[in-house]
């Protein structure tokens, strides 16, 4: 599998501000992955995108983007790349379907607007001003403007923000299959939900730094306990036992339970993804789940 | 160049639907209906006024709200990640802030033909609107680029116009002696104002006119390059 980035040892300042917003970060992100790159407010991730989208120049350390040097890219690079951003980004006072017909008159390459639109429920409001959209539409929006061109690397900052469980999950199914496809996304979101469904590697941003780099399984596995907890009712009332997950075949006491016991639960000590956030993080989701940096 | 005029196209209609032109149209009208109540000599004098104000001072107002509103939109980050160059993005837009200059030329000079009979060298008057023109959009997105909304930019515009445009007005009232205009001609309003004063007149002082058009040229170019390109890309992202 081809790496389509390479990060070596990005630094990047603001003009205005006396400390580094990136502190040395290296990662790579492989060609038909879905890699996410989470951590609370201010961590700078979305700082690393605008980096890897050409937004912001005058950075430290060496970005490849499919074996070239990102900083010789010119405007074609955008032919390749599509960028979903967090907040709106379209003309208000043109329709939706005017906004998508002038930003796809720019691409050698389109997707089928009309298509797209129909997938995320907006095209029977295609005649709807911008400005009229809820927010949740906006949102469904920004993501078609970002397929436009059939990408062929798809940067998305928290994609289903604002949106409600069923457009969510249309979303995620899109990017899916876009990743089925063989095509590459570099996603940033606080959202763990996104993060369990979608990502194959993930990397958690603190502070400017990369603090873990790995596949949610893996860390589920260094972060969760190995041990099996069995919720069962005996005469009854409700009990519980822990059993260690080593050996938990041969465990006489586990199997003994099973058999006498009303059993009504087995979980394994497997963490999720917002708990692995806050260990790795230190920082509490519900705190700062509605921003982003 | 065929991104470019879709760039273009794509300012003009959204000046149509962001009732910049429509606007722009009304005010040309309203001085339209000026001349009908003045002699033709009292046009004549006051329409390099009138071009002016659509020149300088209007079309900066207008492309700083346009800009404004777009920055408010997100659009222009938006923009940022087409196939297109930052100079491109930038040339349709002082191109079609430099459309807002030509029409209202256009229809002030087809006015006082109309209502008065009085012509002009109207392809020298076009030039040097063009060139009063992209002097003036340079000046606007230095100005819009450096607010923080529209509001802020209205106060740097009266700053602009007290410290460039006054002088200007003195001169043209005499309270400045003659012998000052080329050390005027540093303001670019007043250049602006020799320029479309001279082919309104007809009356041309050749050196002082090409004088005027270098430095509007050579201002845009500057101030193109040095403060406003640089300056796009981050001002759209702080959004």
């Amino acid at each position: 599998m081809e790496t389509a980035f390479r990060v070596r040892d990005l630094r990047f300042r603001y003009p205005t501000s006396s400390a580094d917003t990136i502190k040395g970060i290296s990662f790579d992100v492989r060609e038909g992955e879905v890699f996410g790159l989470l951590g609370p407010s201010g961590a700078g991730k979305s700082t690393t995108q605008k980096i890897m989208v050409k937004l912001l120049e005058g950075y430290e350390g060496s970005i490849q983007y499919f074996g070239r040097d990102l900083g010789s890219l010119g405007s074609a690079f955008y032919e390749e790349i599509g960028v979903g951003f967090e907040v709106p980004v379209h003309f208000t006072k043109l329709t939706a379907l005017e906004n998508m017909e002038f930003f796809a008159g720019f691409y050698q390459k389109t997707a089928d607007i009309q298509e797209l639109m129909e997938r995320v429920g907006l095209w029977e409001y295609r005649q709807v001003k911008v400005g009229e959209y809820s927010k949740g539409m906006k949102v469904r929006l920004n993501f078609v403007r970002a397929m436009l061109n059939r990408p062929r690397f798809l940067f998305l900052d928290e994609v289903t923000n604002g949106l409600d469980p069923k457009n969510a999950r249309v979303i995620k199914d899109m990017i899916a299959e876009y990743r089925d496809q063989g095509g590459t996304v570099f996603l940033t979101t606080h959202l763990m939900n996104d993060v369990e469904q979608l990502c194959d590697r993930v990397a958690f941003c603190v502070d400017g730094r990369l603090v873990e780099i790995s596949t949610p399984r893996d860390l589920k596995l260094k972060y969760g306990r190995r041990e099996v907890k069995v919720e069962y009712r005996k005469n009854g009332v409700l009990a519980s036992a822990v059993f260690p997950l080593d050996g938990i075949g041969f465990n006489e006491e586990f199997q003994q339970l099973l058999q006498t016991a009303e059993v009504e639960t087995i979980h394994s000590g497997e963490t999720s993804m917002e708990e692995i956030f806050i260990i790795v993080t230190g920082v509490e989701l519900d705190g700062q789940a509605e921003q982003a940096d | 160049m065929a991104k470019l005029s879709r760039l273009i196209k794509g300012e003009l209609k959204r000046l149509v639907k962001y009732k910049i032109l429509p606007v722009s149209l009304v005010t040309a009208v309203l001085w339209i209906g000026l001349f009908l109540f003045l002699s033709p000599q009292e046009a004549q004098r006051i329409t390099p006024l009138v071009i002016l104000v659509d020149v300088a001072a209007m079309s900066i107002l207008l492309l700083g709200a346009f800009h404004h509103l777009e920055k408010q939109d997100g659009a222009i980050r938006t923009m940022l990640v087409m196939p297109v160059t930052v100079g491109q993005i930038l040339t349709a837009k002082a191109a079609a802030s430099m459309v807002l200059a030509l029409e209202s030329a256009a229809i002030t000079a087809a006015a006082l033909y109309v209502i008065h009979g009085l012509t002009l060298n109207y392809a020298l008057l076009l030039f040097f609107v063009a060139v009063a023109g992209i002097g003036h959009a340079a000046i606007g997105f230095v100005l819009a680029l450096n607010s923080r909304d529209f509001s802020s930019m209205l106060g740097l515009l009266m700053g602009y116009l007290f410290v460039f445009t006054l002088p200007s007005i003195l001169f043209s009232l005499g309270a400045i002696a003659e012998k000052y205009e080329w050390l005027l001609l540093l303001s670019p309003s007043h250049a602006a104002s020799h320029l479309i004063t001279s082919v309104v007149r007809g009356e041309f002082r050749v050196g002082m006119a090409a004088a005027a058009c270098l430095y509007l040229a050579v201002l845009a170019g500057a101030l193109f390059r040095f403060a406003v390109h640089p300056q796009f890309k981050d001002n759209a992202m702080r959004g």
